[in-house]
């Protein structure tokens, strides 16, 4: 017993380095994959203040960019409407649409707080769980898919976006129907890549890429970026597949937040599938 | 101007700086500057190395609550803490450090303050870097982004100390 607090003693800093180191890392690996609760996320309320101020200032360096982009998407919204077509046909009878019906509904949101350079990087947004945004719920800009609510607090919520290591989604190849997850691996925040495509399937290079809708995060089409190149993983019949994003998300302002309004139906039917065994 | 007042306001200070200057700044290639290791190297010399690793831990959380790194700034920020003491001893001067002093660029001398801050600040980015990855095979990008990004911090850090910190004037 004796030796044992000598011992203590004479190791007492290294002991006390190693325990605080120990907490720090169990913070860091716990909460990248697992996030549980908010306060040591800029989702909570006074790093999200500050933040919130910090982009009330910096927004307006961004301004005449984020107006065209969203000209753009007016334009294209406008060109979608009833009164830019011409009817040519007067002699239909109304109906009223039962064939239809709303599936997801959008929310706005502004980007407070974003980077783009570390291995994993998040997005805040000014809005929160009292505004209705819950965990996992997609969000995406006028450009192309962003990321996944990873976290919320009442007023503010944290996006893991496409820029982190383990981001996974669902994706598809436009035209073709090859699917597949998306990746990031760290370097350049224009490019992502594909993996899980067979290599006996062939990839047209430049062949638009998009959410597949799969786990009912997003809806079905939304713009992911374009395929750049195709190589052969060594050892695996699999195409390493380069996207070039869609979206910049170096100049990202304004998102829309996903909300499925059938989710719970998809996920209690699926909640029946039976579970393999061997797993 | 009393000591702790100095220090407390030299910390809110450094995590201002990182979070809403330092973490904006993307230039590429990988780089990431850190400034705020310099808080802990101009902790008064005397202090109890268990009360620097309890500020560097305190001070790295508060960072990383606001650049969503969980923890991974507290962690760097320790080690730095807990190697301190032990890079003073191996640079100290020939009569030791005065208590009062506080271990700046001007007061200990730029020979000193390049070799000892310049392992601190490796040493740092290194541990950093090494967490943020995490795998091996990403060691040369790893070693990329701290060779890079050290010379960068450090020449910051020198540069906050010629801005804010009075030159004792020799008599």
């Amino acid at each position: 017993m004796r030796n044992f607090l000598a011992f203590i003693r004479r190791f007492q800093v290294l002991l006390i380095f190693a325990l605080m180191q120990g907490v720090a890392l169990t913070f860091y690996f716990t909460f990248v994959h697992f996030p549980r609760s908010q306060y040591l996320t800029t989702a909570s309320r006074i790093s999200g203040t500050i933040l919130e101020i910090r982009n009330d200032i910096t927004k307006h360096f961004d301004l005449s960019n984020s107006n065209t982009k969203l000209q753009e998407e007016n334009i294209r919204l406008m060109e979608e409407h009833p009164m830019s077509f011409i009817q040519l046909d007067n002699g239909l009878a109304e109906i009223n649409d039962t064939v239809y019906r709303q599936q997801y509904a959008y929310m706005p949101a502004i980007v407070i707080n974003s980077t783009h350079d570390k291995r994993n990087n998040y997005f805040t947004l000014d809005i929160g769980s009292e505004q209705g945004v819950k965990d996992g719920m997609g969000v995406f800009s006028s450009n192309g898919v962003v990321g996944v609510i990873h976290n919320t607090s009442k007023h503010f919520s944290v996006v893991k976006s496409c820029l982190t290591e383990d981001i996974n989604m669902d994706i598809m190849v436009e035209k073709t129907g090859q699917f597949g997850l998306l990746k990031w691996n760290g370097r350049d925040a224009r490019r992502g890549t594909m993996s899980g495509v067979s290599n006996d399937t062939e990839i047209k290079k430049w062949a638009k890429v998009v959410t597949r809708g799969g786990g009912g995060i997003f809806p079905r089409g939304i713009s992911v970026g374009k395929v750049e190149k195709t190589d052969v993983v060594e050892g695996k019949p699999l195409w390493d597949i380069t996207l070039l994003f869609s979206e910049d998300y170096r100049s990202l302002q304004r998102v829309y937040v996903v909300k499925n309004l059938l989710l719970e139906e998809q996920r209690n039917l699926e909640s029946q599938n039976p579970v393999d065994q061997d797993q | 101007m009393n000591v702790i007042v100095k220090i407390g306001l030299r910390f809110i200070a450094l995590l201002l700086l990182q979070v809403l200057v330092l973490n904006q700044i993307e230039i590429g290639f990988g780089i990431q500057l850190m400034a705020y290791p310099l808080f802990i190297l101009l902790l008064p010399v005397e202090m109890g190395v268990v009360v620097q690793m309890a500020i560097a831990f305190v001070l790295g959380i508060l960072i990383d609550a606001m650049s969503n790194t969980y923890g991974l700034h507290a962690s760097s920020l320790l080690v730095v803490a807990y190697l301190r003491p032990a890079i003073f001893k191996l640079f100290a001067p020939r009569d030791g450090y005065d208590p009062l002093m506080e271990t700046n660029i001007f007061n200990m001398g730029t020979m000193w303050f390049l070799k000892a801050f310049g392992i601190l600040i490796a040493v740092h980015h290194l541990w950093f870097f090494m967490l943020e990855m995490f795998k091996l095979n990403e060691l040369l990008y790893v070693l990329q982004k701290t060779a890079l990004s050290v010379p960068i911090s450090f020449l910051i850090c020198i540069l906050l100390q010629y801005l804010f910190i009075r030159k004792r004037v020799e008599k």
